[in-house]
């Protein structure tokens, strides 16, 4: 297994999806028996980066060479037969086998066209023991922990004997004792010369473990260095470090009286002791990195998924928001993260998505008046510049902005006091996003009090008069917009002191 | 019934094909009654007996039993519910409550009761369904035995006879020369087309099938729009099964065999999507037609039994293949 040279050498990579630059020549270099981490903001570019070295993803240019040798894969099984293996952030187990059957999920031993069960139970053990890992192959994988998930992940990904392993976000759900055991498997597996691809967002780990370390930055490569020299202050400086032009003009409104607010609230698993206020005529930023509940905390305070402790508060008065309905009723509207998913209906036209809260508004005797219905999308899509201007057009038909337009418009008929925003611009082209900032501001400017759920930074920052930052379930004190700086807010989001 | 189906379909039904070629359009929307047409054409040609006033009124007549079932299915597919297989078990109900509970209570009493009770099956394999989340098929083959089970054990798995043949003589009267049983089909496919295509509720089922995700972030109450389809279902085929009770003055609790399967053969040949979200009662309707008018060609013709079966599996088979075939071009 141990080889001198490169195990990875992936030069010039792109990838474009439609209308998107995901990544533009990103080249990345991992040695036998060293760990190189892969940092970076959401939406850098790392999981891209990632599924085309797995095979999930065909680059549109640039090459990949694996033990020096130029390699084309097409799919997963082509990188496995290489040798490279990933171990997922999101398990790829099943929870009703075994142990040992779920780390030989695929590949079990066979003998005369049986499979061995005796054998794979002792390599398992043995694989399991060479890691450290106190785990019983027969056991039945869904009675384990997560953390003891994640491990059989890892050993089902070293069993195979790879070269190059790549963990994506490994101590996403493990406390800091058992991230010290999966260090202590990651130098098992550097001593075995096994290359090792290790992307994370906490800062501190990656100095702990890494050799080499590589930033990513709007699909872009900034820099790649030894870990040895670097510090989580300046890695933070090279993940956030681009010019901050105002994109984001903000219109300016009057700030008046607290509109919504949340006291302790919890749901006993993706969020805790959550507290913050938004006032009439503001926008609160909640932002955090990917995973630290800012979803789960929307969608308890919209009544999809009721918190179970802690209280909601709209205009000084309790509310018991325990389904949407209730939500709608208290004056909050929801606009979900991932719009072909949670956001649209498909099926439907613009005009019947527009109207799908109010429908019993416009309706006499249970009938539906097409002609108060056709006036209220004719209505939106002139306000908002929906486009095509045909409320009688399937939704699906439209570009992704203009479908987020739609779903908005639809809330604003319920005339709510509160808007939450889940990431309202994501996957939408730079013209839209301007025009669903300018729609934002409006209703700001009108009153209304909106929460705004994004990921980016620069939005974040350029739009927002507060932001409250969320980590592993937890909410900072609110920033206000004299102390912005993506220095600051990165940060809270990663746990690390700035510089 | 063909007229004014493709008539009230222009509202509803239109809007899932148009995103295809013009051709696949047309096909769609005007290909079933084509189909209807030229089966009439075909049967009127090779069959005497066919395009008579007797026979006509007998295939409307036994249309009418099976399309009240056919108005209920179609919620259950558009809300996404798959189906409701409890179907024979709430026929049955209708049909053996509304004759046995007669001597006691009386005769509208009874039919109402009998219904009733098949709504509250429907209602109870529909919270199964909206609010634990049980798989549609598993939750109404299980309410449906259960319930089966119950009708047998009250009556004894006896047969049960009417006492009271002047409800009969109403069921099976004329209005200008329309069997009633007929009118109250259309009646009911007139109520289930207004709930379905015009009523909020009916918007609602819709979207439900369409994105249950996102109908429930637009404060779409989905659990309750999903044992609504079922309850739906449930009055349906308790009324089918009342009636088919007092036509025939007898009940046997297996009664309703078979009726669900018909049932599903009609909506799915009319075009309503078994994945949710498309398809609206005169479309149903118009499957229905078409697939009673076959059946009743190759009756006059002699086709033998299997071979109706395979023709009728192909239909489904086909209709399926298109619906899927139509969804991939429509992007979803």
């Amino acid at each position: 297994m141990a080889a001198s040279g490169s195990a990875l050498r992936m030069r010039g990579i792109s990838k474009t999806f439609p209308g998107v630059k995901a990544l533009s020549d990103v080249s990345l270099c991992a040695e036998y028996g060293r760990v190189h981490a892969i940092v970076g903001e959401n939406g850098a570019g790392k999981s891209t980066l990632m599924k085309i070295l797995s095979g999930a993803y065909p680059p549109s240019a640039g090459t990949t060479e694996v033990d020096g040798a130029e390699v084309r894969m097409r799919k997963p099984a082509d990188a496995q037969k290489l040798g490279i293996r990933m171990v997922h952030q999101e398990l790829n187990l099943v929870p009703d086998l075994s142990v040992a059957e779920n780390v030989y999920l695929g590949r079990m031993p066979r003998r005369r066209g049986f499979v061995d069960r005796a054998a794979m139970l002792r390599d398992t053990k043995a694989v399991l023991e060479e890691l450290g890992a106190a785990i019983d192959p027969k056991v039945r994988l869904g009675e384990l922990s997560i953390s003891q998930q994640q491990l059989v992940e890892i050993a089902k990904a070293y069993s195979a004997g790879p070269r190059i392993i790549v963990l994506d976000e490994p101590t996403s759900s493990l406390s800091e004792h058992e991230t010290a055991a999966l260090f202590r498997i990651l130098r098992t597996m550097k001593a075995a010369g096994i290359a090792i691809i290790y992307i994370s967002h906490r800062l501190k780990e990656v100095l702990e473990i890494a050799d080499d370390v590589t930033v990513l930055r709007d699909g872009r490569l900034i820099d790649t260095r030894p870990a040895a020299g670097i510090t989580a202050a300046e890695m933070i400086r090279l993940m956030v470090g681009r010019e901050v032009t105002n994109v984001f003009p903000k219109t300016p409104s009057e700030i008046g009286t607290p509109v919504l607010k949340v006291v302790g609230l919890g749901d006993g698993r993706d969020f805790q002791d959550i507290s913050f206020e938004v006032r009439a005529g503001e926008i609160l930023g909640l932002t955090g990195l990917v995973g630290a509940g800012r979803t789960e905390l929307a969608r308890a305070i919209f009544g999809l998924t009721p918190a179970s402790e802690g209280r909601i508060e709209i205009n000084g008065m309790a509310a018991a928001i325990t389904s949407p309905a209730a939500a709608v009723k208290a004056g909050i509207a929801y606009v979900p993260e991932d719009r072909k998913d949670s956001g649209i209906i498909p099926s439907m036209s613009v005009r019947e998505n527009i109207s799908l809260p109010v429908l019993r508004r416009l309706s006499r005797l249970g009938r539906v008046s097409m002609s108060a219905d056709r006036r209220l999308a004719t209505k939106y899509t002139r306000d908002f510049a929906i486009a095509p201007p045909d409320p009688e057009r399937r939704i699906e038909q439209l570009s992704g902005g203009n479908q987020q337009k739609a779903v908005i418009a639809r809330w604003l008929s319920t005339s709510p006091s509160v808007l939450i925003l889940d990431e309202p611009t994501r996957g939408v082209d730079v013209g839209a996003k301007a025009e669903i900032h300018r729609i934002i501001g409006e209703l700001v400017a009108g009153g209304m009090a909106v929460v705004m759920i994004s990921s980016e930074l620069p939005e974040v920052l350029g739009v927002c008069d507060r932001v409250v930052v969320m980590r592993d379930g937890r909410a900072s004190p609110p920033v206000a917009r004299a102390e912005f700086s993506e220095e600051r807010i990165m940060a809270l989001a990663t746990g690390e002191a700035a510089a | 019934m063909t007229d004014a189906s493709a008539a009230l379909s222009e509202e509803t039904g239109s809007t899932r094909f148009r995103k295809d070629g013009r051709w696949a359009a047309l096909l769609s929307r005007a290909g079933l009654s084509i189909a209807i047409l030229a089966v009439i054409a075909y049967g009127s040609a090779v069959s005497p007996v066919f395009f008579t006033t007797g026979n006509l009124v007998n295939v409307m007549t036994s249309m009418a039993i099976i399309g009240i079932v056919v108005v209920g299915m179609t919620f259950v597919l558009v809300v996404g519910g798959l189906a409701d297989l409890s179907v024979p078990a709430t026929i049955a109900c209708g049909a053996i409550l509304s004759l046995a509970l007669q001597p006691m209570i009386g005769p509208v009493p009874a039919f109402v009761a009998a219904i009733g009770l098949a709504g509250l099956c429907g209602l109870v394999s529909g919270v199964l369904v909206g609010y634990v989340g049980i798989n549609p098929i598993i939750a109404t083959l299980g309410i449906g035995t259960i319930v089966l089970g119950i009708v047998q054990a009250s009556v004894g798995g006896v047969i049960v006879y009417g006492t009271n043949p002047e409800t009969a003589m109403l069921v099976k009267s004329r209005l200008f020369g329309i069997p009633t049983i007929v009118l109250i089909f259309l009646a009911v496919a007139l109520a289930g087309n207004f709930l379905l295509a015009r009523s909020w509720w009916g918007r609602w089922t819709f979207a439900t099938g369409g994105n249950p995700k996102a109908a429930e972030a637009a404060a779409v109450p989905v659990r309750a729009v999903k044992a609504g389809a079922f309850v739906i279902t449930g009055l349906c085929s308790g009324l089918s099964g009342a009636l088919l009770g007092l036509t025939l003055q007898s009940a046997r609790p297996l009664v309703g065999t078979g009726y669900e399967f018909s049932a599903i053969t009609a909506v799915v040949v009319g075009g309503v999507s078994i994945m949710g979200g498309a398809g609206s009662v005169p479309r149903a309707v118009a499957g229905l037609v078409f697939v009673q008018l076959l059946t009743n060609v190759m009756v006059l013709q002699g086709v033998r039994t299997p071979v109706q079966g395979l023709v009728l599996g192909l239909l489904i088979a086909g209709a399926v293949a298109l619906d899927v075939a139509l969804r991939r071009r429509g992007g979803a």
